[in-house]
């Protein structure tokens, strides 16, 4: 019973103490028992991990002018290098001095899981691999790009420092295609600066106005093709054609003329002088899809259909669909990454995250240790 | 600046008007009468919301006109939050702010309906967005309240002081920040293989979540001790992220993997 209470004792003596900071060095933040270091030193590594992300801050508004490549570039340099690993060995000192971040959970969490964040990303980073790569004599792909035409396959990858270099497996694109959203988007613009938007449904009728009289959507194409039938010349889908999209209008003036009027997605063409209405047509693209093989000695080992935000792990290595041939849509870009310390730098998401919601939801706001801390 | 005078447009309108209305009842401290129209305001924005989800056929996250609509809508929930959990007040700020942020998507904003691009065909995209537009709307309060401190006045209906008020409003907020920019990363690294892209939108989110850092680090280490100082650093926070939200997307300083978000 009398430990019960001495501990009672101790435990609400504690949190009187706690209310009493002030921001002198009896401050909370510098206060417990860690490990015995001298509250000036104690001060110093908080003012530097204040300056430290106030620098940082400052050099993310930086890179935010310069453009990703550049800022990339800059915060890969040898002095942002340094910086980056001072930030490190200050979060490390700030945990194992200031007994707070060990004490409260949350905030040990936070700090954690920034160092693991850093961690990750210097593993990670260019120069982590290269030191990586020369310690224990390997030759790791970061990342790089390949481009696959149709029905081929294709093993090296144009690496980020324009170093050719070889997958041990082959990957094949079994086929590559891009879709769009339905129905496409006809625009007729007059020469007066007058802008009317159509969906290219065919059977959609729309008056344009009383002037210019009304459009009539009669077919759409993939690949429409001209043929020649009596003498009359009659749009077809080709499906042996190359890709040449298209939309068949009837133009209807108020005396009740009819004109057809075929407008390409590629070829806007150019009106005649004596034309008021100037016609394009375009889709949006929904996604573009690379069907994928891995094979290695004639054997399929894995397939899958990726498209962005779903990529094909194989073999530690990771394939993003990156771009594409915007023109014939004959081939895919794919990224090829490792991800080297992407793990760690998860986990470090994890706990900053826990942590912060720990601390400042579940401590401060629901807690009701507002002012304490 | 132009009037949309479509179903969309005057949903928005109705909205600024009840909003409006309820601001100028609290102002004449008819708290209780006041909440009838910004409560009916939250209605008439949600359904401009589903509205334009409807129209759109995906959550209206992609563009600034619908964020915009959709903060308009978060403001009288997290009104109540605050008021009923977090016992911060400052109802009326919270009114004009749900005024402010829907001036520009009732007048400015092009609401013109967009297909979503392949890139924000993610389970991430509602949540991460989302995530950031709670955070903002909080962080809003924050410097609204902290403006109040500085000024040296304080919300009637406050139980706490502008500085504590504020300090509460910001540990609400900047989980959500956190999270918010975890959850871009990780769409980065899903999208395209790069959890960080040092896209200037990416870098301006680091710097708006880096001030309210250094906000939380500066009162850890003096507490009260400063609270003008500690106002300034909200207020500045806030500044970050309307240069984050705005001036990134509109200006052609900053082109990126976010230009889509116009």
């Amino acid at each position: 019973m009398r430990i019960v209470t001495l501990s009672f004792t101790i435990v609400r003596t504690m949190e009187q103490a706690e209310k009493i900071g002030t921001g002198s060095t009896e401050d909370p933040i510098y206060r417990g028992s860690g490990v015995p270091v001298p509250v000036f030193s104690k001060r110093l590594i908080s003012w530097a991990n204040l300056v430290m992300t106030l620098f940082l801050t400052a050099f993310s508004i930086y890179g935010a002018f310069i453009g990703a490549d550049k800022a990339q570039a800059f915060f890969n340099s040898i002095p942002l290098s340094v910086y980056w690993l001072i930030f490190t060995a200050l979060f490390i000192a700030a945990i194992s001095v200031l007994p707070r971040l060990l004490q409260i959970r949350g905030l040990f969490l936070v700090h954690v899981g920034c160092v693991l964040i850093l961690a990750g990303a210097m593993l990670g980073s260019r120069a982590g691999m290269k030191i990586g790569d020369k310690l224990f004599k390997t030759d790791t792909l970061r990342s790089g790009q390949m481009a696959i035409y149709e029905k081929q396959t294709a093993k090296a990858v144009l690496t980020e420092d324009a170093v050719q270099k070889e997958l041990p497996f082959d990957v094949k694109l079994v086929d590559f295609r891009l879709e769009y959203y339905d129905p496409g988007q006809i625009t007729i613009q007059t020469r007066q600066g007058e802008s009317f938007k159509i969906p290219a449904k065919p059977g959609l009728k729309y008056l344009l106005n009383a002037n210019l009289g009304s459009v009539e959507v009669v077919k759409t194409f993939k690949r429409l093709r001209m043929i020649s039938a009596n003498g009359k010349m009659t749009a077809i889908e080709d499906p042996n054609g190359g890709s040449n999209p298209a939309v068949e209008l009837l133009l209807i003036s108020p005396e009740g003329k009819i004109t057809t009027k075929y407008v390409f997605e590629r070829f806007s063409g150019h009106p005649a002088p004596n034309e008021n209405l100037i016609f394009s047509y375009r889709r949006t693209i929904s996604d573009f899809i690379s069907d994928l093989e891995v094979v290695k000695d004639g054997k399929v080992l894995a397939k899958k259909s990726i498209e962005v935000n779903k990529p094909l792990h194989f073999g530690g290595y990771i394939f993003y669909q990156q771009s594409y041939d915007n023109i014939g849509g004959r081939f895919s870009v794919l990224r090829v990454t490792t991800d080297r310390g992407i793990g760690i730098v998860y986990l470090g998401y994890i706990l900053l995250c826990a942590g912060v919601f720990w601390h400042l939801w579940f401590r401060h706001i629901f807690g009701d240790r507002l002012i304490e801390d | 600046m132009a009037l949309k005078l479509t179903i969309q447009g005057l949903l928005i309108y109705a909205t600024i008007a009840a909003y409006l209305l309820a601001f100028i009842i609290t102002l004449l401290r008819r708290h209780k009468l006041g909440t009838a129209p910004y409560f009916l305001g939250f209605l008439i924005a949600c359904s401009a919301v589903g509205f334009r989800w409807y129209d759109v056929r995906h959550i209206p996250l992609q563009n600034l006109f619908e964020v915009f609509l959709v903060l308009g809508a978060l403001v009288f929930p997290i009104s109540i939050f605050c008021n009923r959990v977090l016992r911060i007040g400052g109802i009326a700020a919270d009114m004009l702010i749900g005024v402010i942020v829907l001036f520009p998507a009732g007048f400015i904003f092009n609401a013109e309906p967009q297909q979503l691009p392949p890139a924000l065909q993610s389970w991430l995209f509602g949540p991460h967005v989302f995530v950031y537009m709670l955070s903002y709307v909080i962080m809003a309060k924050a410097a609204v309240l902290a403006g109040l401190q500085l000024s040296g006045g304080s919300a009637k209906d406050n139980l706490l002081s502008p500085e504590e008020a504020t300090y509460r409003m910001v540990c609400a907020g900047f989980p959500l920040l956190t999270l918010g920019l975890i959850l871009g990363s990780v769409w980065g690294q899903i999208a395209w293989g790069d959890w960080w892209g040092w896209d200037p939108k990416e870098l301006w989110s680091l710097a708006s979540w880096l001030v309210y850092v250094g906000y939380l680090h500066f009162r850890y280490m003096f507490g009260k001790k400063h609270p003008r100082l500690n106002s300034a650093w909200v207020i500045t926070g806030l500044i970050v992220i309307i240069i984050t939200l705005l001036w990134v997307n509109l200006s052609r300083l900053f082109p990126g993997l976010h230009s889509y978000a116009m």
